[in-house]
């Protein structure tokens, strides 16, 4: 592998020393050199230096201070501070301000010098790597997530195309025509309708950018309730929301959380019918909006509390994703909020949620 | 509003995949809500029905129910074209947008183009439906 030279910049009001240096390194590295600060700075605008060298006592600028005044524009060149004598506050300052990565003293030993250099150097290609590495992993996951979105919505286009089928064959009075087939097709297609959902509300949460909106609680559960009840028509209700104040929070992610904790609520009953009931009690003050949803239902086995929050577990079989929770526990991760958990087997299951209020 | 109240409305889908419209046409046929179900396959197929029959008020639809996702021309470009006819028309002829889509930036900003008195979620449902036609009537 073939490499161009190392790309030096040396800073000295010694003309003399300048002249030495080239003489001394001009066939390994490619240099550059600087009779002030102010030079060295104009020549930093034009050329990306790999390696700069200052020496501390010039007149104007000092060595450290032209590191410190370059830091923030050209925080990658290593830097290496050369003086005459040992100073020990301008060492200090060197190690504290000037993010020096080696202290050199004059007169320079050609070898320390050009070790020096060569390990710079290597420090400086580390640093440039790794920061290259982190670009790419995030255009990866970044092309990942993106991916996965996009597959997730052309996934369920056809299959909602296949719901819409067999809504058809239950209007024409065909459903029952070939024994129980419709209605298996019809749980699959749900199901699997059911895991992309899932699969996008999970991606969509992974996104960090977060949108504050007002919220207003009594609108979004009764929407909530709209979008869940049907299938459960002899589920009751009770919705109790005190919101006074203002709150102003992440609208996807609140509706995830509420939307995937109410259609628990009203998915994980007793099989017999007797009177299903979901309290939702919400109140909102100008610190947070505490959420309490309560239902009659199975329950959670107590040794399974700890565990309904990771991904892919499942209290029951053949019921739900065990996406759910999992996907509320990072919704919430992300927003700030907490949420607790109490049940007991075939009486109920009762969550508390808090969520910051963002005003 | 039309006058005559005896002939039932004329319906218009917008939707590139071919067997939703299929689907869609024919669930729409079964309720016997309108009396003609105009299936187009692209935006400026929609367009195209518009400008030929702009002067035959009788061949107009009440609702045009509109995919989002579609190629070259998706959902709100369409309604970009839309917003510019006159008023009479946009009063006549209103738009619900009908997609499977679950993109809160979709879903957001179709609830927020005035255009669009509703976005509903694919399948389609007979009682969004009904309920969509009952608010217009």
């Amino acid at each position: 592998m073939t490499s161009s030279p190392v790309k030096v910049l040396y800073i000295d009001d010694e003309e003399n020393n300048l002249l030495a240096f080239k003489a001394s390194f001009r066939r390994q590295y490619e240099i550059y050199t600087a009779i002030s600060a102010a030079e060295g700075l104009k020549i930093l605008q034009n050329i990306s230096v790999e390696v700069i060298i200052a020496d501390q006592k010039m007149p104007e600028t000092t060595g450290v201070e032209f590191f410190k005044s370059i830091s923030k524009n050209y925080p990658d060149p290593i830097r290496i501070l050369l003086t005459g004598y040992t100073d020990i506050t301008a060492l200090a300052d060197a190690i504290n301000h000037g993010d020096i990565y080696r202290y050199i003293t004059k007169p320079w030993n050609d070898l320390e010098l050009h070790n020096s250099i060569k390990n710079a150097h290597d420090a400086y290609k580390a640093k440039i790597d790794l920061r290259n590495k982190v670009r790419e992993l995030e255009k990866t996951n970044d092309e990942l997530n993106r991916f996965i979105y996009s597959i997730s919505h052309e996934l369920r286009a056809p299959l909602v195309s296949v719901i819409g089928i067999v809504n058809l064959v239950k209007m024409e009075g065909l459903f029952n025509s070939s024994g129980e087939y419709w209605e298996l097709i019809e749980s699959c297609s749900v199901k699997l309708d059911y895991y992309i959902q899932k699969t996008l509300q999970y991606y969509k949460n992974n996104k960090n950018l977060s949108d504050k909106a007002e919220i207003n609680f009594p609108k979004l559960v009764e929407e909530i309730i709209q979008e869940y009840s049907p299938n459960e028509p002899d589920t009751k209700f009770n919705v109790s929301i005190n919101q006074t104040e203002p709150f102003y929070g992440d609208t996807f992610r609140i509706e995830v959380i509420l939307g995937n904790l109410i259609s628990n609520a009203i998915k994980y009953q007793k099989e017999e019918a007797g009177a299903k009931l979901v309290d939702i009690s919400i109140h909102v003050s100008m610190i947070s909006a505490e959420i309490i949803i309560k239902d009659n239902g199975l329950g959670i086995l107590n040794e399974h509390l700890d565990k309904i929050f990771t991904q892919f577990f499942k209290a029951k079989n053949n019921r739900g994703s065990g996406l759910g929770l999992f996907i509320v526990k990072e919704a919430l991760n992300k927003i700030g909020g907490t949420i607790s958990v109490s049940s007991a087997v075939n009486q109920g299951t009762t969550f508390k949620i808090n969520i910051p209020n963002a005003s | 509003m039309p006058a005559n109240l005896n002939t039932k409305p004329i319906i218009m889908l917008v939707d590139d995949n071919i067997i939703d419209l299929k689907i869609n046409s024919k669930l729409i046929e079964i309720t016997g809500m309108f009396s003609e179900i105009i299936a187009c396959k692209s935006g400026q197929e929609a367009l195209h029905y518009f400008s030929s029959s702009a002067n035959q008020a009788d061949k107009l639809p009440t609702l045009i129910l509109l995919d989002i996702q579609m190629p070259e021309m998706d959902g709100f470009e369409f309604l970009e074209h839309y917003k510019k006819f006159p008023s009479a028309f946009k009063e006549k002829c209103a738009v619900a947008m009908l997609s499977s889509t679950l993109d809160f930036g979709d879903i957001q900003r179709a609830q927020a183009n005035p255009h669009v008195i509703k976005l509903m979620k694919k399948p389609l449902q007979l009682i969004d439906l009904k309920k969509l036609a009952g608010n217009r009537s």
